[in-house]
């Protein structure tokens, strides 16, 4: 505690809240942009703060540079909800979700409320994950390296079993797409045997197919075809906002969502390489899972946007944990950040704490206040980007285009993924005409990889014997919690309860 | 009035993201050229220093750093930006360097053991490697480690070889990248001079270093191969130990204590230099320009600096001996990757 009052006296110095500030503010804006993702904002910011901070001891540097960088990085979480909400146009992968209801809600003229409700959950969940940082780092740090591939895997077979959760009116359908997204995870260079996989020796596929490129290609271009092709510009274009200040019953919906997505994302974000999107994903599964009207997910319902913000935003919170403590990153954003300190010769790792105390400290301490300035920062701007929507078809749809194009190229440069952005909007428009949800096959994209190379790694270790998955008790559970979530449903049918499982509503 | 409103919003993002984008770049403005080359017709425009990786890993690092200290102190008076072209592990990059840029002097790029590797290997190949480019300098250096876990039951490199022989599915190892590629090298390269079969050995491919390193942490690999470099401060805190290092004599710090392979009658090394290439058909002038400005940065005292704040090694080669370093770096890897029947 008294180390966290020494934060605080480090991040209260005057130049040290500026650089929050200015940190918030940058971050803020490299997630509104689509393409400039934190990992992007925070790399291209690093020479610019260490010739910003040239002046001070390095000490010093080392601790205002890397307040600065941080707030870039969960400012861009904040910032990433508003083009999903608006635009249907996610700005960076961990705010893909968000745009399933967010957009909905925009179109009902409820853009305000889901901007609103997106900054305050933002705010609640980095509140949460920073206490739990404060009071939790070692032992969870702890229970986060015990996290081994078959504990890896059976989460992302939950995660699997939970897409229910994504469906519309078709589970079939859903677990088409799953399945398809699947399959595409499968191109490029496997990363546990090397082996080259559907790429026809085109070296841009050894890479495999970019996360956001697909889902800004299926989100919105679909939508923008759809648009076009449909002639929406007479209803659609001048939705009315309504209040920006959302209601006290849609406060009181949220409150459960940010609460739960917090603690989700959280833990969560502990685990190096799952992150904040798995966070928004699970997290909004989980809501509509428990929710009393899962009919309203999909059409605009708050919780769908309250609890995957929260929950990606806590993520940020819960991955400062294995770098803080162990030097580990957990995420690309994180990986560059500890590059940053490296860069002042401060080394992340077990000895973070004991050796610089001054650099962990004041970072956990400017990550409060940061916090504070940014739901001051985007409580007002929400006023100012609500009206966005209601720019005219005409200029609006170019303007989404323009966005996404540029923002695709930002981050692959290579107009390679151009194509497979346009191709995928395509795509996006004729199976979201055809009544197939999207938001599966984004999941099985990102959680392909990631269940093959456990599996794979698992069983590598055990040589070969699939009992590794039911002895190792954290696996376990998970599996058995996922084979419940698919059978329960099914059994309550049968009893004669009215739940989805299969078409129509 | 909505109308008013786009175009500001439009301003507003063309703004925004110029400052974002621009700001790497604002180092000095574009000058005349250098006084080293006053007799050289080189450089006259910006230059473009490409890491073919994301932002953030050892390349990335590399590049910045180079620029950073090149500008500074006005070695190259041009504008010096980094690009980063992520991809299949350099080979994205390289096929495009390759076939459009074989006479762009302005276009040079950092690379490391990975560009021999990616040529020989069957999977994943690049059909382009060094002979593609012309090597200018070779700038630094780490060296492999193995390392395990503080209190594991393997305290010497010789007992957990004896280990792997007795029985090889006893043992996980693991690395931060793919079977084929340079941990996994480093990993199997002792175990295959001691006469094991390489190919029984059980090897993880993890996504990176630092997940590596969680994993050994956590107990899910008994032994991890990595970067000398990075382990510093596991070492220090007593999390970890390293049996060895695949360096020609023993480095300094907190290694200081960690025999050699060569040490323990193992014939082996493997070092993992950093240098920077240039395009294949360089002009003479070009060359010779990045020639000096290399042999002047490796003397200054601020790149001096950088390389102790990254922790790494100076071993500097010009362009001819690294050129027929790289030669001799080709025969070895891909000997080893005939061992490992993962030759094209």
């Amino acid at each position: 505690m008294a180390f966290l009052l020494e934060g605080f006296q480090t991040a209260l110095q005057l130049h040290n809240l500026f650089f929050a500030f200015l940190g918030v503010v940058i971050g803020t804006a490299v997630g509104v942009l689509p393409g400039i993702g934190p990992m992007s904002g925070v790399a291209l910011l690093i020479p610019v703060t260490a010739s910003m901070t040239s002046g001070l001891n390095p000490a010093q540097a080392a601790t205002s540079s890397i307040i600065l960088l941080a707030g870039v990085y969960y400012g861009a979480m904040y910032g990433g909800s508003t083009t999903s909400i608006l635009l249907n146009t996610p700005g960076e992968s961990s705010s893909v979700v968000t745009a399933l209801d967010g957009y909905q809600m925009a179109k009902q003229g409820r853009a305000g409320s889901a901007l609103a409700i997106a900054a305050i959950g933002s705010f609640a969940a980095g509140i949460v994950s920073l206490i739990a940082l404060v009071l939790l780092a070692e032992p969870l740090s702890n229970v986060a390296l015990k996290f081994g591939p078959a504990e890896y895997f059976s989460l992302m077979i939950l995660g699997l079993a939970a897409v229910s959760g994504l469906a519309g009116n078709s589970m079939t359908k859903a677990w088409m797409m799953t399945v398809f997204g699947l399959l595409l995870s499968t191109i490029g260079l496997d990363s546990v045997s090397g082996v080259a996989r559907f790429t026809y020796n085109i070296s841009f596929l050894y890479g495999g197919l970019e996360f956001l490129t697909v889902a800004v290609g299926l989100f919105a271009l679909g939508e923008v075809f759809k648009a076009i092709l449909h002639n929406e510009q007479n209803n659609d274009g001048i939705a009315k906002i309504g209040r920006i200040i959302p209601s006290r019953e849609e406060l009181k919906e949220s409150t459960g969502p940010i609460a739960r997505g917090s603690l989700l994302g959280f833990l969560v974000g502990i685990l190096p390489g799952a992150g904040a999107t798995l966070a928004s994903f699970f997290s909004y599964m989980l809501e509509k899972k428990i929710s009393k009207h899962p009919e309203k997910f999909g059409k605009g319902a708050i919780a769908g946007v309250a609890a995957p913000e929260s929950a990606n935003n806590a993520a940020s919170g819960g991955a400062m944990i294995p770098l803080l403590t162990l030097g580990i990153p957990g995420s690309g954003t994180t990986a560059i950040l500890m590059g940053a300190l490296m860069m002042y010769n401060v080394q992340p790792g077990p000895l973070l704490f004991d050796e610089h105390p001054d650099v962990a400290w004041g970072l956990i301490a400017s990550m409060f206040i940061g916090n504070i300035m940014l739901l001051i920062l985007n409580m007002p701007l929400v006023k100012i980007f609500a009206k966005i929507i209601e720019t005219p078809t005409k200029y609006l749809l170019p303007l989404i285009i323009a966005i996404s194009i540029f923002g695709v190229y930002a981050v692959q440069v290579t107009t390679f993924d151009i194509f497979l952005l346009l191709g995928f909007g395509v795509l996006g428009y004729l199976l979201a005409a055809n009544d197939f949800p999207l938001a599966p096959l984004v999941l099985g994209l990102v959680l392909g990889p990631m269940i093959e190379n456990n599996m794979r790694r698992a069983l590598t270790t055990s040589n070969g014997d699939f009992f590794v998955f039911i002895e190792k008790p954290i696996s376990f559970v998970l599996l058995i919690a996922a084979i419940l979530w698919i059978v329960v449903p099914f059994i309550m049918k049968l009893k004669g309860k009215s739940v989805i499982v299969n078409e129509d509503m | 009035m909505v109308r008013k409103w786009v175009s500001w919003l439009v301003i507003g993002l063309v703004v925004l993201i110029f400052s974002a984008c621009g700001s790497s770049s604002t180092t000095k403005e574009a000058n005349t050229t250098t006084k080293a080359s006053e007799k050289l017709n080189y450089p006259t425009k910006p230059i473009v220093i490409v890491a073919p990786s994301g932002a953030g890993g050892g390349w990335d690092l590399t590049a910045r750093a180079i620029t950073k200290v090149l500008s500074e102190t006005n070695l190259v008076k041009q504008t010096m930006t980094v690009e980063n072209k992520p991809g299949g592990g350099g080979a994205v990059f390289m096929a495009e360097y390759a076939t459009q840029d074989t006479k762009n002097d302005y276009k040079l790029f950092v690379n490391s053991p990975p560009i021999i590797i990616n040529n020989l290997k069957a999977e994943g190949n690049s059909p382009f490697g060094y002979k593609d480019t012309t090597p200018l300098a070779q700038l630094t250096k780490d060296y492999g480690a193995i390392v395990v876990k503080a209190d594991s039951k393997f305290q010497s490199l010789a007992q957990l070889l004896a280990e792997i022989k007795r029985d090889p599915k006893s043992v996980t190892v693991a690395g931060g990248s793919a079977p084929g590629s340079m941990d996994h090298l480093v990993a199997i390269l002792p175990i295959y001079k001691s006469g094991i079969d390489p190919k029984m050995v059980k090897y993880v491919s993890y996504d990176g270093g630092g997940e590596a390193i969680a994993a050994l942490l956590g107990g899910n690999a008994d032994v991890i191969a990595t970067d000398a470099s990075s382990v510093g401060e596991y070492v220090k805190a007593g999390k970890v130990k390293v049996l060895a290092v695949s360096a020609p004599e023993r480095l300094g710090g907190d290694l200081q204590d960690v025999p050699t392979m060569r040490e323990i009658n193992i014939d082996a090394e493997f070092t993992i230099w950093r240098g920077v290439f240039g395009p294949k058909e360089m002009s003479a002038d070009a060359k010779k320009f990045w020639e000096e400005t290399f042999q002047k940065l490796v003397e200054n005292d601020q790149w001096k600096q950088e390389l102790e704040k990254q922790g790494w090694q100076s071993d500097y080669k010009n362009a001819e001996e690294f050129t027929k370093f790289l030669q001799e770096q080709e025969t070895l890897i891909s000997d080893m990757l005939k061992s490992l029947g993962m030759h094209k």
